[in-house]
């Protein structure tokens, strides 16, 4: 009786150890980069309890104190941020069943969100997580002058519990995607409907916008008016949807490739008065002075995209390093594709811009703590700093040597991949 | 008709005289001395890699390779300094687009796919290459040097492929003298294509009834001239000539072992069709693509069947590449396949083929393996192991100089050449620009701080 006893308190010992073993976790590095400020690079531990990071330890020779598990890396960083991606939107078998990243059905689709089509068990969200990646913000694709919102994810690794789209979405509706150059109207044009030009592309987005702003000044008039519910303005989604871009409270991301459609965007986001950012922005570099003096940040990517099309011709490894030398605040984004392969991994474009004039550490930045400040989540991710997500990743050698392996990525204090 | 007659002589005298004058221009260029690069780590391929290393060039041809110190330096060649520098073989891609698949890719750029009938062994890479292609100076900037350019994989025999040194201003300048070119075919997702238009194949089984069919031919072609040459050899006068069949003909050389086949090929069981094929009319092979290579690893290794091998960075994009995994190259070695590296550009611009075999390494794979998968052994897939892939002496001078090791990101190709002369450098503004990408805006390129470089 009593050795049954004594097992079951050791069963119940054991099964109350494991979750409360995953839940302090020391990371001992060699090569602490914590993007917290101050010098980068150096011996140090990071602390994670319940999820969270606890407290971060500079210097060699630290000891993890008595109840952490202890994981070892020559290199560790902050888990990456994918600011402009379509990984968990557009699946790896890249046919219909797993293609829901363009509703290229009417080129204004401002009401739909990417949420909605987020599926947390695609392969490729997996995929993109084990070699770091841990937060993306995950944005419908490159069809419609006004794709819809995006939404910002955190990833699962193959290890990683189960989750649902909600419980891994750190922000449902993050930004509203539109798109300039040549997909929006090679799509559409090819089919006799707008846009067929560039002229049109634009026009469909400042008529949304216009049409979003006079919606406002409807609700406004009605609430000065008294708020009568029976003279209320009829609810439109797709202008509700609109209506924090124009009160400047959701930003707008831009996707341009080419100069013209980059100050084309620039010229737009003036005129509303627009919170807005530039993605991919392959041509920056000619007029990066113009981008400079808009004040605008840059979703720079992907790094190794192909120089293929004519928007795409004039692509640069060192339009990262260009942009950054000019002041501009960067970020990196994988964008979408459209076959092989079917999502760029972050670490590996990111790697292409350290090699050609970003550096490692401001390729890190770019990757962290720049990414978390550009899209605003900087509270939660972005850097290794007591009270924030225990997003981390640990690697045997420089992040972004081609040799070098990931040997784990935490995800909110969980292991979501371990090399074998 | 002979007036035409005689205008045609008269080209011909011409064009001969435009040969003669590039040929004594070219020669001029690179004998305008002996080339000498030293003090760089030489990776020879052909032997273990010298530390402080002398590579000597005469007449686009490697005289000599060696430790410092223990090659003489031939009196008034101009001399390199390259300490600190890494030099290996000029790369081999043996499976590229580049100039038939041209940039900008727009639809009057792409000529490697004619999808109008599935079996094409008539047609010719060489037809519709254009020695312009920017992708052809970028591929320069990567360190490429040789290519094996490709008919697309639309069809299950798509045409001949030609093997060429990635220089000059004509096809006829790139072909490498006494080459054919190999034959490429594909099976698996791509061909069936035509199933979306109710044309034949629309199945994998008809794939390998085309392709077994149109070898079947080939062979009653063979005996047929095979009977001829007898028959006039044997004094019988009356023999008639067999209708000469410019499809048959390539055919013929793959069954003679002159051409070999370059199958595009992903799933495992795919694989196992091209082999079976290969099997059984006795052809010479190399698989490409190879994405399931390691599933039936020792099927090509008792077979002695090497992989030309795609590395991509993520699954996915199509069924057959859903299971791409990076320790692919190294399960195929550790099997005893050779695996060579290539860019499929533009699937993988040819800048970036030294990190395809970098990502092999970071799979598992040896550097050795990889070094040699970047050279020779794509070079031996072409039949070009005598010329190319390696530095040794008598080999065509192809080579390239790093900023350091192979494998690294950090790394980048400072000079490439072929055959004695640079046809990039990466201290040339212009050269620069197809390095970065930037190349058409060149004028208005940015320059980044020198220490940012």
């Amino acid at each position: 009786m009593r050795a049954l006893r004594l097992l079951a308190i050791f069963f119940a010992m054991a099964i109350c150890a494991l979750p409360a073993r995953a839940q302090k976790i020391a990371i001992i590095s060699d090569h602490l980069y914590t993007m917290d400020g101050g010098a980068q690079g150096g011996p140090g531990m990071v602390l994670i309890n319940s999820g969270k990071i606890e407290a971060v330890h500079a210097g060699a020779n630290t000891k993890a104190p008595a109840g952490y598990e202890v994981y070892r890396a020559a290199y560790v960083t902050p888990g990456f941020i994918d600011t402009d991606t379509t990984a968990g939107i557009s699946g790896a078998y890249n046919i219909p069943h797993d293609q829901d990243e363009d509703e290229a059905t009417d080129p204004n689709t401002a009401d739909v969100r990417s949420l909605d089509s987020f599926n947390p068990n695609e392969i490729l969200l997996s995929y993109i997580n084990q070699f770091g990646v841990t937060t993306i913000q995950s944005a419908p694709g490159p069809t419609n002058p006004i794709a819809g919102r995006a939404g910002i994810f955190k990833t699962r690794g193959p290890q990683s519990a189960a989750a649902t789209a909600d419980q891994l979405a750190m922000r449902a509706e993050s930004a509203m995607i539109f798109n300039l150059g040549e997909i929006p109207k090679e799509t559409y044009g090819k089919n006799h409907k707008p846009p067929m030009t560039r002229m049109k592309t634009a026009e469909i987005i400042r008529h949304a916008l216009s049409d979003a702003q006079g919606y406002q000044q409807k609700w406004d008039t009605w609430k000065k008016e008294g708020s009568d519910a029976s003279k209320a303005p009829t609810r439109d989604v797709r202008l509700d949807a609109l209506l924090p871009v124009v009160n400047g409270t959701m930003p707008a991301v831009f996707t341009a490739h080419r100069a013209d459609d980059l100050i084309t965007a620039i010229r737009i986001a003036n005129e509303f008065h627009l919170k807005y950012m530039l993605a991919s922005v392959t041509e920056g570099y000619l007029v990066r002075d113009q981008i400079k003096n808009a004040g605008v940040p840059c979703l720079v990517g992907p790094i190794m995209q192909r120089p293929e099309s004519p928007q795409t011709v004039n692509a640069s490894y060192e339009i990262a390093a260009l942009l950054e030398q000019a002041g501009i605040p960067i970020a990196l984004m994988s964008g979408y594709e459209a076959y092989v392969p079917k999502n760029r991994v972050l670490l590996f474009e990111a790697g292409v811009a350290a090699a050609n004039g970003l550096g490692m550490e401001k390729t890190l930045r770019a990757l962290t703590v720049d990414a978390a400040k550009i899209l605003g989540i900087q509270e939660r991710v972005g850097s290794l700093a007591p009270g924030k997500d225990g997003d981390v990743a640990l690697f045997d050698g420089d992040p972004f040597e081609y040799t070098s392996q990931v040997l784990g990525v935490f995800v909110n204090g969980q292991l979501s991949y371990q090399r074998k | 008709m002979r007036g035409t007659g005689r205008n045609f002589s008269a080209v011909v005298l011409a064009t001969g005289l435009l040969f003669l004058c590039l040929r004594v221009f070219a020669q001029e260029s690179s004998s305008s001395g002996t080339v000498v690069v030293k003090g760089a780590k030489i990776y020879p391929i052909s032997g273990a890699p010298i530390e402080h290393g002398v590579l000597v060039v005469t007449n686009g041809k490697i005289a000599a390779v060696g430790e410092e110190g223990k090659v003489s330096i031939p009196a008034g060649a101009t001399v390199q300094d390259a300490t600190g520098k890494v030099l290996m073989p000029g790369i081999v891609d043996s499976h590229s687009h580049v100039g038939i698949d041209a940039n900008p890719a727009v639809a009057d750029s792409g000529d490697e796919n004619e999808m109008t009938g599935p079996i094409e062994p008539a047609l010719r890479a060489l037809d519709a290459i254009d020695p312009a292609d920017p992708n052809i100076r970028m591929a320069n900037a990567g360190g490429v040097t040789t290519a094996n350019i490709l008919p697309g994989s639309g069809n299950v025999m798509g045409g001949q492929s030609a093997y060429v040194k990635l220089r000059g201003t004509t096809i006829e300048q790139m072909l490498i003298p006494g080459t054919i070119g190999g034959m490429k075919m594909a099976n698996g997702t791509n061909p069936k294509g035509y199933g979306r238009r109710d044309l034949a194949p629309m199945t994998r089984m008809e794939e390998a009834a085309l392709a077994r069919g149109i070898y079947e031919k080939a062979q009653q072609y063979q005996e047929k001239w095979a009977a001829y040459h007898k028959a006039v050899a044997g004094g019988d006068k009356t023999a008639k000539e067999p209708d000469q069949d410019l499809a048959l003909d390539p055919l013929v050389q793959i069954l003679e072992g002159k051409r070999i086949v370059h199958n595009h090929s992903h799933r495992a069981d795919d694989i196992m069709t091209v082999l079976r094929l290969a099997d059984e009319f006795h052809y010479r092979v190399v698989v490409h693509h190879g994405s399931e290579a390691c599933k039936v690893a020792d099927e090509l290794a008792k077979r002695h069947v090497p992989v030309s091998y795609t590395m991509i960075d993520a699954p996915g994009g199509k069924l057959e590449t859903i299971n791409v995994d990076m320790s692919c190259p190294a399960i195929l070695e550790k099997a005893g396949v050779k695996v060579a590296f290539n860019t499929d550009d533009p699937i993988t611009p040819s800048r970036l083929l030294l990190r395809q075999a970098a990502l092999a390494v970071r799979g598992g794979m040896s550097t050795d393996a990889a070094l040699k998968g970047l050279t020779i052994y794509p070079a031996e897939m072409l039949d070009l192991g005598d010329r190319v892939g390696s530095l040794q002496a008598g080999k065509d001078a192809d080579f390239i100089i790093l900023s350091g090791e192979p494998f690294s990101v950090y790394t980048h190709v400072l000079q490439t050449w072929i055959e004695g002369q640079k046809v990039f450098d990466r201290s040339d503004a212009r050269d620069l620009r197809y390095a970065t990408g930037g190349f058409a805006v060149a004028a208005h390129y940015p320059s980044l701080p020198e220490g940012a470089k």
